[in-house]
């Protein structure tokens, strides 16, 4: 490991600029993250336009991974004092957050979902460091013929995965592509698509396109709630003052390791996310649980499974993103698109050129692991009582930051009609089923790839069965439809799970809150979980709980042994 | 099935609707995607909006065919009492874009919102109130701190 480096990146994080930085990320991360329908995303964008005029762009990122941080813990509160989950990667949380909550026990769910996600964050972030010096070493060969092709897999595998149809996910996608391609060309300073509009002229900005894709989507969508249910807010668990015991944190420690160790595999794999990585975390504790009867009861090993492995994918997501440049999900599609904004191309070379300011970022992301501890602990209380607060004060406040920040892309009006119609073409796409996070991706991605497609081609004088002749890039290319065909078996496979099970699991969810009083409450929870989970992370949920039901017997064998 | 109600074949209705756009930017490319006089050695600029405009042209014929041979759909239900509510913010929110450029900043907020408040059904006066101190400190946090002098409009700041 480049311990001079690393040194070096030390003396730089441990400003106490970037320590406020963290301070306020995780805040804003945990209060976007507890609000339901508000997902970690959101806060990423709403804080893109604060960190312009940054001068360090590592500050810059370490703001975000520390939203990204706090935003993943912070979706358990609303998950175990609503039985809401506040980011679809809480979901699992409410398994066991939720009935352990009430059973009057919601300081203690609590302190076991902040230890857990400490524990997964600081797991994952250590792996980071670890990893990120030996991935970029062996990808070191790597030229622009081989970058370009490892745009090809990222674009493909999120393609892929999301969404129920291949062809809507690839029409996404290519919409992206395509969306970024307007505008004049960089290299042959071309006009393309712009129909002699002045406002298409100099393209399509990321951050605009963000905004209205991601941000406003979101928060129409949740304000059309607001209006539907008049405004109603649903009663919140009273946080109790009997926190969890030493003998119970480390009575947990062995199903946050497992969890934060399969959740780190499957988040450093690009197309998989942290809604799916839950579910399948949640699964493997219970299956190696000595008491897997309590799970969905209350168990700490529940809250413990879940809430590791989504703050377990936040480093491990950045492994992919950082050594290869291939951003693994939705989040770290918004974090690339931040990097390029910060003009920082992630990837091999910028180990080499800006090693220090690699490894600024991945101890930002380690503190601010460190960090979500002590102010969790300190902010849970105040953070919880933001849920009650009317949605439409937040509303306002959210709608007015993202014209503002998209304004301040580049100061012209373009950006704020660019924005609006984002937003008219994010509501036909939802009508149409279409996905928008491979449009997302697809615009970050296009400028990377444009600039390695034309540098391979002009490096080969415009041979482009160079792609498939060397090497790497072929056995890239083909892994990578490999894995896309494997992805959509399995899609397939899952949505006929889903078709079948996703009554069955708002039943069954429901059916266990019984013993609550109020099961209607629950199976609208239930119902609200399966529909608040975008991508496919409900896909993932029915499959692994379907397949927890036709396993029962592991379940026992594990009990006799 | 009440008038307000009706179903979207999406599969279908994506398929129409893509491949004619891919089909149209097909054509129109000669016009909006010229090749450059001066050959450089990089590679033509109509290479990847080619590409996805042909893979986007495919997948719709793909989907067509789903849809109407393989009777494979995904129908959205397109409820208007459940849309309406979006429909009308997404307008209201273009009608905000609008008034910025004409009005400024702090006065098109003021009216958008004081609108979408009052639609969403909030009565109280506070709400109001924050709204729009809020339009204007978030004007000011703009200007004074991130120096982005957002639309002032017609006041004279």
């Amino acid at each position: 490991m480049d311990f001079t480096m690393i040194a070096q990146a030390a003396v730089q994080t441990f400003t106490l600029y970037n320590i406020a930085l963290i301070f306020g990320g995780l805040l804003i991360g945990m209060i976007i993250g507890c609000i339901p329908g508000l997902s970690v995303t959101l806060g990423i964008i709403l804080m893109l336009p604060l960190t312009y005029n940054m001068e360090d762009a590592a500050s810059a990122i370490i703001l975000m991974l520390a939203v990204y941080v706090g935003g993943m813990y912070g979706g358990s509160i609303s998950a175990i004092t609503l039985n809401t989950p506040g980011t679809n990667s809480a979901i699992a949380t409410t398994f066991d957050g939720y009935p352990l909550a009430r059973k009057g026990k919601v300081k203690k769910a609590l302190d076991v979902s902040l230890f857990a996600s400490t524990f997964g964050g600081l797991f994952s972030a250590l792996l980071l460091l670890l990893c990120a010096q030996i991935i970029t070493k062996a990808v070191s060969k790597f030229t622009s013929v081989e970058y370009f092709a490892l745009g090809v897999m990222g674009i493909s595998l999120i393609a892929g995965v999301s969404g129920e149809s291949l062809p809507k996910a690839l029409i996404s996608g290519m919409m992206g592509l395509l969306m970024a391609c307007i505008g004049m060309d960089t290299v042959t300073g071309v006009s393309r698509y712009s129909f002699g509009s002045s406002i298409l002229r100099y393209g399509i900005d990321i951050l605009p396109a963000m905004i209205a894709l991601i941000a406003l989507m979101q928060v129409v969508d949740k304000l059309r709630e607001f209006k539907i249910s008049g405004g109603k807010i649903k009663d919140a668990n009273k946080i109790d003052k009997d926190g969890m015991t030493g003998k119970e944190a480390k009575s947990i420690i062995p199903a946050c390791l497992k969890s934060s160790g399969i959740a780190s595999i499957l988040g450093a794999m690009p197309g998989v996310g942290g809604g799916v990585a839950q579910f399948m975390c949640y699964n493997e504790v219970r299956r190696g649980s000595k008491h897997p009867e309590d799970f969905g009861k209350g168990s700490l090993e529940g809250i413990a499974a879940a809430e590791s492995s989504n703050n377990a994918v936040v480093g491990s997501a950045m492994i992919p993103l950082l050594t290869l440049g291939i951003p693994g999900d939705g989040v770290t599609a918004l974090l690339l698109g931040a990097f390029m904004l910060h003009g920082i191309t992630p990837g091999p070379t910028m180990f080499t050129k800006q090693g220090v300011m690699a490894y600024t970022i991945i101890l930002g992301c380690l503190v601010a692991n460190i960090f979500l501890y002590p102010i969790g602990k300190a902010l849970t209380r105040a953070v919880a009582k933001v849920i009650q607060v009317r949605y439409t004060y937040l509303a306002c406040a959210i709608v007015m930051f993202c014209f503002a920040g998209a304004f301040a892309a580049s100061g012209h009006y373009k950006e704020l009609i660019i924005t609006a119609a984002v937003l008219i073409l994010s509501y036909i796409l939802t009508l149409l089923d279409i996905d928008n996070t491979p449009l997302l991706l697809g615009m970050i991605l296009e400028p990377i790839m444009e600039k390695y497609f034309v540098s391979a081609s002009m490096a080969y004088d415009r041979d482009y069965s160079i792609f498939v002749r060397r090497p790497i890039s072929l056995v890239i290319l083909i892994i990578t439809i490999i894995m896309v065909f494997s992805m959509m078996r399995v899609n397939r496979r899952v949505n006929k799970l889903n078709a079948e099970q996703e009554a069955a699991m708002a039943a069954e969810h429901a059916a266990g809150e019984t013993a609550a009083d109020d099961p209607a409450l629950a199976a609208d929870s239930a119902k609200k979980a399966t529909e608040e989970s975008f991508e496919s992370a409900i896909a993932g949920a029915v499959f692994e709980r379907e397949h927890v039901k036709n396993n029962p017997t592991e379940d026992c064998e594990d009990k006799t042994e | 099935m009440s008038p307000t109600k009706f179903k979207i074949k999406t599969n279908l209705v994506t398929g129409i609707l893509m491949g004619l756009f891919s089909g149209f930017m097909l054509f129109v490319m000669p016009k909006q995607v010229r090749i450059p006089a001066y050959d450089s050695g990089a590679p033509s600029p109509r290479i990847i909006p080619g590409i996805c405009l042909v893979v986007i042209l495919l997948c719709s014929i793909i989907l067509i065919i789903q849809s109407l041979v393989f009777k494979k759909e995904k129908i959205v239900e397109f409820d208007w009492n459940n849309e309406k509510p979006a429909i009308l913010l997404i307008v209201l929110l273009c009608i905000y874009v609008f008034l910025i450029i004409k009005l400024g900043f702090i006065i098109a907020s003021a009216i958008t919102f004081v609108i979408i408040l009052a639609y969403c059904g909030e009565r109280k006066p506070f709400i109001y109130i924050f709204t729009i101190a809020l339009a204007v400190g978030i004007y000011f946090l703009f200007s004074k701190v991130f120096h982005v002098s957002l639309p002032a409009g017609i006041l004279p700041f």
